[in-house]
């Protein structure tokens, strides 16, 4: 069969419009990735704690997760009954608070009452999803709470919890910027040329003036303040390099001329343990508060994509641990123990991150948290290493980092064992071989729940989980006097 | 010329969404495949000739949490690697039993053994292995346990022991469990409870 020139002009042009048309594709594809923003999220502050909420989109309207919501700020109990979702909170010593929703509509029950929401109700994988225009009127009728919601930068504070700052230029020999919050502060700062700039995570650090201020300084000319996608930014602007101080416990930031030439590339030294894998020593470092401080960093295993043991078709090991770290840092904080929540929200961080990001935070004890449906009751494990020779104050090598600390992780094992055996609560120690626990330069243990019986349910059930966290609270509480207190 | 290029257009789409979805259908048999035969091999447990050695198996428990002896009679190969391969094989049939104290998942199944001049033994399994592999750090850490003191009872020159999944490095067995490591059979010891 033969073919004229003109005939095999489509068969060649056919693949090539086709083969283009895809890279264009691609190329979109590719582009909008890049250029995606960061996930939605809200960013809760109560007197209890602070955290992150992911935010969903349907239909052009952002939604927020009942449960994730309320859970830290009390006791939430919710279950899908068909297209019907009820939920019951109990806010810490108040009473208990009804609602219920209906999937596809914006009518729901508040107390016995009527409420309307601004857009219907959904319902995804069991969980419950209000707009989050409603999430503050919610929370003032549920948990009768003072709310403030700054809805364009997601910020919601929860009672009298907002921390404004004040500004003073003290101009000595050489100009010195005094920023003093109510409480202590703990910002990631990213120095340029120019420029420190403050970023707020965790801290509900809010400007009662206005958000730019000048200065009459030829050294330090003015700040600016922000807040956009759940975090605060202040900027202080020079015309040197500058450098920032902690003093007053973490309460006051005292920024100055930095004392040596700054790098020609703009470099970034995080604060916050999550940020810690690329910490840089920078001349703009800031000096830490300096005091002694016990600290238990609680590590919720899994996140994001990362979902961790299906304990049931419907609830994830992830969701599972997050609830119980929240309930674990409660209990601490009521025996007057500070602790920090590794993830606050459904985000996945790598083995190694955690680990980072936990020597990083130099705890007094690391926690990680799991949840299975085999077996039976609390699995509370120390880590599968052989005993080293060296010392905590030594080099130590990555892969087996927590081998120096296995007698104080063994000692927090034992002490919240006996917790668990004083609560007649069913309970297994063994060391196991768990990433990222040999990898922690402190004393470590990881604590696996599963049902307390035969009824897989069971696991999530609040009274259970209430008594576990009990259990560890009480157990790193006899303990504490062993542990040493790390300086920051 | 345009209506015939959208035709063209129109027809390669719904070639490749074709080839796709055989692609798939496919990629599923093959899974579906690799599961069913080593299921059917493992039904045969050990396969071997030769009289009925007994063994020392060490098998899970997932409800107190630590591993039983358990003799059992089986006839083993006399070369060490395919000994060694159908003696773990034995014990992850107990597992796939209905009424296993300690259940894996469907289709787990050891591909091969190679033992090393310094003691270690690199077991090679399936991926059906990790993949269908109950979630938990106990769960894990008791089959892991099991397959490295069984090992060691077999054949006491075995005395570490490295898991790959399908001749692959993996980050954990199945979301908790360290497979980057060698495990030291001396080390494992703490999980067993001799049946009374």
């Amino acid at each position: 069969m033969r073919f004229s020139r003109g005939a095999w002009r489509p068969l060649v042009t056919l693949p090539l419009v086709v083969a283009v048309f895809l890279a264009v594709l691609a190329l979109r594809h590719s582009v909008a990735q890049a250029q995606a923003p960061e996930p939605n999220q809200l960013s809760v502050y109560s007197p209890q704690t602070a955290y992150t909420v992911p935010l969903l989109e349907v239909k052009g309207q952002l939604y927020v997760g009942l449960v994730e919501l309320l859970e830290p700020l009390g006791t939430v109990e919710a279950r899908a009954e068909g297209k019907k979702y009820r939920l019951s909170f109990t806010p810490p010593g108040g009473k208990s608070r009804e609602a219920q929703f209906s999937e596809g509509k914006d009518k729901s029950k508040l107390g016995g009452k009527d409420y309307k929401l601004p857009a219907s109700f959904i319902v995804q994988n069991g969980h419950g999803y209000v707009p989050l225009a409603a999430a503050n009127d919610l929370l003032l009728r549920l948990a009768s709470l003072d709310v403030e919601f700054h809805p364009a930068s997601r910020r919601l504070f929860v009672g009298n919890v907002a921390e404004p700052f004040n500004l003073e230029l003290r101009q000595d020999k050489t100009a010195r910027l005094f920023i003093s919050f109510p409480g202590a502060v703990n910002p990631t700062i990213a120095t340029e040329p120019g420029h420190v700039r403050f970023t707020f995570r965790r801290e509900p650090v809010v400007s009662l003036g206005p958000d730019t201020v000048k200065f009459n300084d030829p050294l330090i000319t003015g700040t600016t303040f922000s807040e956009r996608d759940g975090i605060a930014e202040l900027d202080v602007q020079g015309t040197a390099p500058l450098m920032a101080n902690f003093a007053d416990g973490g309460k006051t930031i005292i920024v100055t001329a930095a004392p040596a030439p700054p790098p020609a590339v703009a470099q970034e030294a995080p604060q916050t343990p999550a940020q810690a894998p690329n910490a840089q020593p920078s001349p703009a470092q800031p000096q830490r508060p300096t005091g002694p401080r016990f600290l238990v960093l609680i590590d919720p295993a899994h996140g994001g994509s990362d979902i961790g043991s299906a304990i049931t078709p419907s609830l994830a090991e992830k969701d599972v641990v997050l609830a119980l770290a929240r309930r674990v840092q409660r209990e601490l904080a009521s025996r007057g123990i500070a602790a920090n929540l590794l993830r606050n929200s459904d985000v996945a961080i790598s083995l190694d991150q955690r680990a980072v990001s936990a020597n990083a935070a130099r705890p007094a004890l690391y926690l990680s948290l799991h949840a299975a449906n085999t077996g039976r009751g609390v699995h509370v494990f120390t880590s599968l290493l052989p005993v080293t020779s060296l010392s905590p104050q030594d080099f130590l090598p990555w892969d087996t980092a927590q081998a120096s600390f296995l007698d104080l992780s063994g000692s927090v094992a034992g002490s919240v064992a006996a917790e668990l055996d004083a609560r007649k609560m069913p309970y297994t120690t063994l060391p196991a071989p768990l990433r990222p626990m040999n990898n922690v330069a402190a004393p470590a243990i990881a604590v696996e729940i599963a049902p307390p019986g035969s009824n897989v349910d069971e696991i999530a059930d609040a009274a259970y989980q209430e008594q576990v966290a009990q259990s560890i609270a009480a157990g790193v509480a006899a303990v504490r006097g062993k542990l040493p207190e790390v300086r920051p | 010329m345009m209506r015939r290029l959208v035709a063209m257009f129109a027809i390669l789409v719904v070639i490749a969404l074709g080839l796709a979805f055989y692609a798939l259908q496919l990629k599923r048999k093959v899974v579906r495949d690799e599961q069913l035969a080593a299921q059917q091999q493992l039904a045969l447990a050990a396969p071997a000739s030769g009289p009925a050695t007994p063994v020392t198996l060490y098998v899970a428990s997932d409800a107190d949490g630590s591993l039983h002896k358990q003799s059992v009679s089986i006839a083993l190969p006399v070369e060490r690697t395919e000994r060694a391969r159908a003696v773990l094989r034995a014990l992850l049939a107990q597992y796939l039993q209905p009424s296993t104290p300690h259940p894996i998942g469907d289709g787990g199944d050891v591909r091969d053994v190679y033992l090393l001049g310094d003691g270690t033994a690199v077991v090679d399994s399936n991926s059906a292995f990790a993949d269908s592999h109950p979630s938990g750090v106990l769960a894990e850490e008791l089959t892991i346990a099991s397959m490295v003191l069984t090992l060691n009872a077999s054949d006491p020159n075995i005395t570490r022991v490295k898991i790959l999944v399908n001749g692959q490095e993996r980050e954990t067995l199945a979301g908790h469990a360290d497979l980057t490591r060698f495990y030291l059979a001396d080390n494992l010891g703490h999980a067993v409870k001799d049946t009374p």
